[in-house]
Parts: structure tokens; C-alpha cells; sequence
């Protein structure tokens, strides 16, 4: 065993000799930024070993360091292995930071109509002319408070056993809890007086980055608390694919541990900031994607990952709270929104909730970017969804100074067309440490706009400005001066980050169009389009048009949902109507699999151009463009 | 036959001016204006369908040349003026297409030596010139300009521009009014992609040839010819970014294992068979300009354009 202090904070923790510097980091709680999952592969992982003997292959990472970096004896964490007792700097710009989350309530009026109620029942006490048994004279009782008709409730042996005592040690004043579970009315709580204004219930959206819950006031029918925090799987694996491989090697209870942990926390941090006990929490909605859902559940999910893709069930489930660790009160229920297939899980049927898509006659065209990307297009009568990889590009990775939405992240910017000086706003206003997907479809949008690359994202060199210049690998354009930053060197863009984002806006396009064609539409027909996801509120429609992210339909009709499964979950949570309507919704969605449409490529192909090599389809961009053309001259 | 063998296609091919005669400011002896279908090849013997150029490649290098080429043409590799007259006289070609494989080594500097290979083959035949520049974009900027600079008023055809290197090479045919070679790798969109890039930088329509290029056949040319047939019926459909002439050159047939392990006696044979049976196939999915390297397959390929034209059944190709 040797030991490695982290400075700044002089963590140590004792490790095996070989261990990864990662490994030991995040042992000692210290939350590493690691896009590639630890693969060597993001260069986001970079930290100072101070003193101490250490494997690295520098030269194979050369690329992710500057001259400076190097002196300084950087490396990577994930591709350091300690040979003796370490003092490792991890600088501030390594470690994960707090997260700006998209929050935001429902723009709709939907009725109050919970799953779970709570009567406050007086109660006459049995008498030899009168004894009826005690559990009938409850729910005669629940039943006159304005419950559902006495036969159909149903009160399981663990409340038949509290019921007698309970009854007359409170003077036969209690207060009935009733849930509306698939087998029928079930008594699922009972306390002693009145207790009925003391009903809650929580939304959650389950990402496979973030958790955010919303805590609702079921009887007022108002949001009490709002709290979010990091899905602690990232511990077992940056992305999905990571994390099941972690289930396979039997580590599926540990993801459902930590899934069940994330959540407490943020019901947690809710509750303590209501001012309220979590067990009045009694029932907890969540929409996860398709995996999170299945590990939420402690399903394998090995099989959705592999041919022919198929999820265990189609259909919405309740469990019994306490047998997911869920820490709400012990007799509550967790409702999991349904999964269609591997990718179009119940986030998107929450997403597609929210927008109402499914209640209307006029086509929409719904479209969530996160690590993946699904679309769905369809009306109440029929819908077509699909599903691919977007790349980590509009997230921030792969390309140099990406970053997640985190304070200093450039989310905004415009470009002087005379002197390409940028003008942008930085997420808490601090100096800019890099750029966010949407400060990254905005700068396309205006390199592109100003000429300073062409329709193939290909540099002009020619361009005599100091911003445009060659580096080593691949032309350049300086978004940020080194001084100006809060990193101090300078933020880029590059050629070969400008081609990963075409790539991924090309296989979102070419995945709308796929599906515009199976079902036989062509953007005329598409009345909107839905843009979900928290990337969707902070994203310029324009820009994301005029780059070919999405198809061309007027501005007007395109609008940011924002975090579509969050607002999902609390309609089915408030309104238990909508939640009967979702397995509805998962059965009627017919998905393609882009992998076996042989025309995808093709699409894409033609995707790969700025905004698209079919300039038809970009009447507006296009005319824009040239006008944008004669002024430069 | 009463039959429409233009199946209601509206857009005509675009047509392209190579070389230019004493009368029209150049030096040349003729000079050709391909393009201008509005069908697809060999289809109509009546029409004005002219047959494809065949294009005979040189280089002012030949360590980069097919050794079959060289053991055929002997002295003459080393000799680009007497390679490109005997291309004229002897092997019977329409066009000359040099390639400056000179510079195709470390840090070359040569620039004026570029000019004087191109002012070299230009006086050696008086048939229209294709030129291939460098392969390395530091130079390609000065070769280009050097080889426009020379030829100005030969309405040369200048290669290859790609996706990630065409200005220097548009800079050149728009200052010297020459046209340029469109290459992308075997698809239609991103043939497509480039001639939009290079129309939105001032090169026109008429002056961009499309080189889908050429896989060998059995090498995957089906790939090749079936973005050939995607780029042609696109354009006589009306997509006017894709209506332009194509060159295809099968040079990679000179270096396949059929030809490469062949008895030496059959070995030439082979060799000209398979680049000629490439070029036909390609010449039938629409090319107008077919470049060669062998001696022998300007000939064959001669013999079955007439025929083919003609109308007069089984081509008697040797």
C-alpha cells in the first residue's frame, strides 16, 4: 500500500502499488472529469504529479498538453499508474463542478388529480349494538370523507395489524392514506389525527448524468422544492454503455443502490428545503432513459444492449418504494414511466407528455439531444421513432475547449463580421473556461455566416486575422485571448472540433429526415418541432437551423420544451388521467433502427455539408447566407 | 425506334472548353468542348453524342509511374517532351495529362522547374493539356499559380481539387481562366458538396470536370460506377451542382495483383485489358474524359468508342 495526497485539499488515500491516479482520486471522493470513461481518450482528466515515481506515456498523450502543461509535469489520470507514495495537484478545471441545470415548471394548466390521496376520518367507536369490524368502520369512514366506494379498497396485513391499536390510542381520529395502485384502491398509510394536508409526492427525472427532482404539494397542487444533483453511477462509468458492462460483471446492485442513492439525495436536499418530512412523500414518479430505468428497477440490461435490442417490458410499472431503497415514506409507491425499445425510453415518453404531441392532429416532430439523441415524429394517430449517436460534440467533448454547462462555459455568442471579434456571455458570468453545445452551434452558425470557414467547416486561411492561424495539427480560430480567460491559454476552435460538430448535427438531421421519410412527410408537413433536453433551452433555433441541425420550418414554429422528462413526470404525478395514457403512447411509437435503414447513411452523407447539400431544404438559411455573401463581397 | 431516350429528363449536361486554337488565344491544334449530353452515353447512334476523350497520362517523374509503364515506354519516361509527343503521334491520344510528380518529394522548392516542364510538354504536342499539380498544399498554392502562369490562354485542365484543398487551385483557373478537376471519393453528395464549394468562391459551372473516381474493376469500380449513375441521373434531372462532364482515370489497374503477377509474356496484355475494360465501363456510365496509361489501351479503347457509336454491333476489340 502507498499513500496519495491530493493537493489542494491534502487528500490522502492509501492504494496498491499500479493503481490508476483516477482510481485513487476517486476513492478519495474527488470527482474527476472523465468524458472517455477513462480510456485515455478526452484529455480532460489532466493533473500535476509534484513528487513521486509514476508510469505515463507522455509522448502518446502529447496532443493534449501545451508546452507549458508539459514543464509543469502534467498528465493523465486516467493513464498514470503510481510506482510509489504520490503529491498529485488536481487543478480546479480537472475536477467535476457544480452543474447548471435547466428548471422549469409547466406552461400548461393540468388538473389535480393525484394517484394518492389522504382522508381524515372521526370515527364512532364500536359498540355491542354496533360492531362492525374495525377496518370496515375505517373505510365506511374514507369512504364518506369523499374516498372511492369501501369494497374496493384494500388494506394489506401490515396495516391490518396497526389498525386496532392505532384506532384507539388515537380516539378513533385517523388519517387514511389511499393509493391507486394496478391491483385497485390500496390503504397504504395510517396516522394518528389529521394529517391530511401533509401529502406529497416527487418528479423525477433519472439522467444518466444528472437526477433532478421536483417535490409537489399534492394537496395545494404546488412545487415545494426543487433540488438536483450528479447520478452517482459516473462512479462505475461515464456513459451507459460503461455502465452496463459494470451490471454484467455483477454490479447491477450497486447501480440500483447508487440509482436509488441519487434519488435520496435530491429528495433529500428537496424536502429539507420545503421544510418537510420525507415520509409524507408518498409516491415518487420517474421518468429515466431506458437503461436508468431498468437499473433503477435492478432489471439486467444486459440484453437491451445487444442484437435485437429489446427492452424487459413495454408497459409503466409500480413497486413498492422500500423495495428500490427509494426513501420516501416506507409504504410508498415509485411509478416508472414505460420504455419502447433501448433508446426511446420512458424520458421520451415523458418528453412527448409534455408536448402533447400525441393529443393533436398536426404532425410535431420531437427531438431530445443529450449524450444520444431521439426523435420522434408523429400525431395522436401514429408515430415513428428513432434514435442514434450524436457524439459528445454538442455536449462539449471531443472537441478541445467543449465543456458541460458548468460556470465560466460559454453558452452564447455572436461575431463581429468586420473584425471577428466574438461577443459572448459565460454561464455565472465568470471568464470563460470553454464552450457549451449551444455556445458551440452558435459559433458555427456565425463562422459560418462571416465566412470564416466554408459550407465543409473547412477554415479560410486566407482570412488575414490574427484569430485565423495554424497550429500543428489543424487551422484555428481563437474564440478567447489567453488573458481574457479563465484558464489562461487561449479557447479555440479548431478544424478538427468544427468537423466533429458537423458530424454530429449530421446524424441528427439525417435522423429526422429517415424518419420524415418512412412516414411519408416532408417538412411542409411538420406544424412543429420539439426541442427537449436541458441543452434545448439555452439553444439558438436559428443558429441550430442555419447549420442544418434540424430541418428548415419557420422560427416561429419551433419551440424549446426544456427538460421534457422532468415536466413529463409531474404531469403524471399531479394528473393520474395522463399517466393511463403513456402505455398507450409506448405502444403506439413504431421504431426504426437506423442501423438497418439503408438509406440513413445517405442522409447523412448529405447531412455532412453546411446546412445541407440539398440547399433546397434551407430556403431561408440559404437566402440569409447569400445576403450575408454580397456584403462580404 | 419511336422510343423517348430521354425518359423526361429536363437538365442538359453542362459543357466544358479544353484547350484553346491559335484563333481563340491559345496554341493548340484543336481544342474540345465536351459535355452537352442531355441522355446518358451511347445510347442514341443518331444524335450529336460525341465519344470520350482519351487522355494519356504522363510524368516528369517516373519513380512514381507503374513499372509496367516504364519497362513498355522504356527511355521515354525519362524524357517528358519525347513521352508527350510520342502520346500524340504514336499512341494516338486526345489529350496529354501530365502529372508534376517532380514535386512529390521532401521540401521541394523547384518552383521555376515546375514552369519549365509545363512549357515543355506544351511545345512538345500541340493537343489540349490536363496538369496535375502537387500533392502537398504548403506548394500547391505556388505550383498552381506557376502552371496557370505558363499555360495562360491554353484553357488547361487543372487537377485535382478535394474538399479540404481547392482554393489554391481555384485561385489559379480563375486568374488564368483555366478549368479544374472536382475529385471526391466515390459519392454523390459529397461530389455534389465540392462543385458547391468551388461555385460559391467564383469558379463556374463551366469550368469544373467531376472525377468521382475510379476503383479498378473487380476492385470495387461497382462502387464508382454507381455514384457515376447517381451524379449523371441527378443532373439530367435538373440539379444543376452536379451537371457537369466527368473524368475518370483507372491508373490503379496498372498495380493489381492480376497484372502485377501475370507471365511476362501476357503481362502488357493484361495490363491494357483491364485498364481498357475499366475505362469502357466507366465511359458507359458517363465519363467524357478517359485517362490511360498504357500505350495499348488507347487503341482498344478507340476501337470500341467507334463501335460503340456506330452502332455496329459486336466490337471486334483486340
Amino acid at each position: 500500500m502507498r499513500t496519495i495526497t491530493f493537493l489542494p485539499s491534502y487528500r490522502k488515500i492509501d492504494v496498491d502499488l499500479g493503481t490508476t491516479i483516477l482510481d485513487a482520486a476517486q476513492r478519495a471522493g474527488l470527482n474527476i472529469n472523465v468524458v472517455c470513461g477513462g480510456q485515455g481518450k478526452c484529455g480532460k482528466c489532466i493533473v500535476y504529479v509534484q513528487s513521486g515515481k509514476t508510469e505515463f506515456d507522455r509522448q502518446k498523450h502529447s496532443r493534449f498538453f501545451t508546452e507549458e502543461e508539459l514543464v509543469k509535469g502534467a498528465c493523465l489520470a486516467c493513464a498514470t499508474r503510481m510506482l510509489g507514495d504520490l503529491l498529485v495537484f488536481i487543478p480546479e478545471s480537472t475536477l467535476i463542478q457544480e452543474q447548471k441545470i435547466l428548471i422549469e415548471g409547466l406552461e400548461t394548466e393540468i388538473e389535480l388529480h393525484p394517484s394518492v390521496r389522504k382522508y381524515y376520518v372521526e370515527l364512532e367507536p364500536p359498540t355491542l349494538t354496533n360492531p362492525s369490524p374495525d377496518l370496515s368502520r375505517l373505510l365506511w369512514g374514507i369512504q364518506k370523507s369523499g374516498g372511492p366506494v369501501a369494497e374496493k379498497m384494500y388494506a394489506p396485513l401490515e396495516m391490518l395489524r396497526e389498525i386496532p391499536a392505532m384506532l384507539r390510542h388515537s380516539d378513533w381520529k385517523v388519517t387514511g392514506t389511499i393509493a391507486l395502485v394496478p391491483g385497485g384502491y390500496r390503504l397504504i398509510d395510517l396516522q394518528e389525527n389529521d394529517t391530511s394536508k401533509r401529502l406529497y409526492g416527487a418528479a423525477i427525472d433519472l439522467g444518466s448524468t444528472t437526477v433532478v427532482v421536483y417535490l409537489w404539494d399534492l394537496v395545494a397542487g404546488n412545487v415545494v422544492g426543487i433540488a438536483s444533483n450528479y447520478n452517482k453511477q459516473i462512479s462505475c462509468g461515464e456513459d451507459i454503455l460503461a455502465r452496463v458492462n459494470f451490471a454484467r460483471k455483477n454490479g447491477l446492485s450497486k447501480l440500483q443502490a447508487l440509482a436509488a442513492e441519487s434519488i435520496n439525495t435530491a429528495l433529500t436536499t428537496a424536502s429539507d428545503t420545503a421544510g418537510i418530512d420525507r415520509d409524507d412523500i408518498y409516491e415518487v414518479v420517474v421518468a429515466g432513459n431506458t437503461v436508468m430505468t431498468h437499473m433503477l428497477l435492478g432489471i439486467d440490461p444486459a440484453y437491451i444492449i445487444a442484437e435485437p435490442y429489446v427492452p424487459v417490458v413495454r408497459r409503466a410499472l409500480s413497486v413498492a418504494a422500500k423495495r428500490l431503497g427509494i426513501a420516501c415514506n416506507p409504504n410508498g409507491g415509485v411509478f416508472a414511466f414505460p420504455a419502447v425499445s433501448d433508446f426511446i425510453g420512458g424520458d421520451i415518453i415523458a418528453d412527448i407528455l409534455s408536448c402533447g404531441m400525441s393529443e393533436r392532429e398536426e404532425v410535431s416532430l420531437l427531438i431530445d439531444i443529450g449524450t444520444n439523441f431521439e426523435v420522434v415524429l408523429g400525431n395522436r394517430e401514429w408515430m415513428f421513432s428513432c434514435a442514434g449517436a450524436a457524439g459528445p460534440a454538442l455536449e462539449g467533448g471531443e472537441v478541445l475547449f467543449g465543456m458541460r454547462a458548468n460556470p465560466g462555459a460559454i453558452d452564447k455568442i455572436t461575431i463581429d463580421p468586420e473584425t471577428l471579434k466574438p461577443v459572448f456571455s459565460t454561464i455565472n458570468g465568470i471568464k470563460p473556461r470553454g464552450m457549451t453545445g449551444s455556445g458551440l452551434i452558435d459559433l458555427l452558425a456565425e463562422l459560418l455566416v462571416t465566412c470564416v470557414i466554408d459550407r465543409n467547416g473547412r477554415i479560410n486561411t486566407g482570412i488575414n486575422n490574427p484569430r485565423i492561424r495554424k497550429a500543428t495539427h489543424f487551422s484555428e480560430f481563437v474564440v478567447v485571448w489567453a488573458q481574457d480567460t479563465g484558464i489562461g491559454k487561449d479557447i479555440v476552435i479548431t478544424e478538427n472540433d468544427i468537423k466533429n460538430l458537423i458530424m454530429s448535427k449530421a446524424s441528427v438531421h439525417a435522423a429526422c429526415v429517415t424518419l420524415m421519410k418512412e412516414a411519408g412527410q416532408s417538412r411542409h408537413d411538420i406544424a412543429t418541432i420539439y426541442f427537449a433536453g436541458a441543452f434545448g433551452n439555452y439553444l439558438n433555433i436559428k443558429n441550430a437551423t442555419t447549420i442544418g441541425l434540424i430541418p428548415e420550418i419557420p422560427y416561429d414554429h419551433i419551440k424549446n420544451i426544456g427538460n421534457g422528462a422532468v415536466t413529463g413526470a409531474n404531469i403524471a404525478l399531479i394528473n393520474r388521467r395522463k399517466r393511463k395514457t403513456l402505455d398507450e403512447i409506448a405502444l403506439k411509437i413504431a421504431y426504426i433502427e437506423l442501423n438497418a435503414e439503408p438509406a440513413f447513411m445517405d442522409e447523412y452523407t448529405s447531412s455532412t455539408f453546411l446546412p445541407h447539400t440539398d440547399l433546397s431544404l434551407f430556403p431561408q438559411v440559404q437566402k440569409m447566407l447569400d445576403a450575408c455573401r454580397l456584403l462580404r463581397g | 425506334m419511336g422510343f423517348d431516350l430521354r425518359f423526361g429528363w429536363t437538365g442538359p449536361i453542362g459543357g466544358v472548353t479544353l484547350g484553346a486554337t491559335r484563333s481563340e488565344g491559345g496554341t493548340r491544334r484543336v481544342s474540345y468542348r465536351i459535355g452537352g449530353g442531355s441522355t446518358l452515353p451511347f445510347l442514341d447512334s443518331n444524335s450529336s453524342f460525341s465519344s470520350p476523350l482519351i487522355a494519356f497520362e504522363i510524368c516528369d517523374n517516373p519513380v512514381f509511374w507503374p513499372p509496367i509503364v516504364r519497362n513498355y515506354c522504356g527511355d521515354l519516361v525519362n524524357n517528358v517532351e519525347d513521352w508527350a509527343k510520342t502520346a500524340d503521334s504514336t499512341y494516338g491520344a486526345d489529350m496529354i495529362r501530365l502529372y508534376l510528380t517532380s514535386t512529390r518529394q521532401r521540401n521541394f522548392s523547384d518552383i521555376p522547374a515546375v514552369g519549365k516542364a509545363v512549357e515543355a510538354v506544351l511545345s512538345a504536342t500541340s493537343l489540349p493539356l490536363i496538369i496535375e499539380g502537387s500533392n502537398e498544399p504548403k506548394i500547391d498554392s505556388e505550383v498552381f499559380q506557376r502552371c496557370g502562369e505558363v499555360a495562360q490562354g491554353e484553357r488547361l485542365l487543372l487537377g485535382t481539387a478535394e474538399a479540404n484543398r481547392y482554393r489554391s487551385i481555384a485561385a489559379a483557373a480563375l486568374a488564368y481562366n483555366h478549368s479544374l478537376i472536382a475529385q471526391s471519393p466515390i459519392d454523390v453528395n459529397l461530389a455534389k458538396q465540392l462543385n458547391i464549394l468551388l461555385r460559391e468562391i467564383g469558379v463556374l459551372r463551366d469550368h469544373i470536370v467531376i472525377d468521382p473516381y475510379t476503383g479498378t474493376l473487380g476492385y470495387g469500380f461497382e462502387y464508382s460506377y454507381s455514384a457515376m449513375e447517381r451524379i449523371r441521373f441527378s443532373a439530367l434531372k435538373g440539379d444543376t451542382d452536379l451537371a457537369m462532364p466527368m473524368i475518370c482515370s483507372p491508373a490503379d489497374t496498372l498495380t493489381i495483383k492480376e497484372v502485377r503477377e501475370a507471365e511476362s509474356a501476357v503481362q502488357d496484355e493484361m495490363a491494357a485489358t483491364w485498364e481498357f475494360y475499366t475505362g469502357l465501363a466507366a465511359a458507359v456510365a458517363g465519363a467524357e474524359i478517359i485517362c490511360v496509361r498504357h500505350p495499348e489501351t488507347v487503341g482498344k479503347l478507340r476501337l470500341a468508342f467507334t463501335s460503340m457509336k456506330n452502332g455496329t454491333g459486336s466490337a471486334q476489340v483486340r
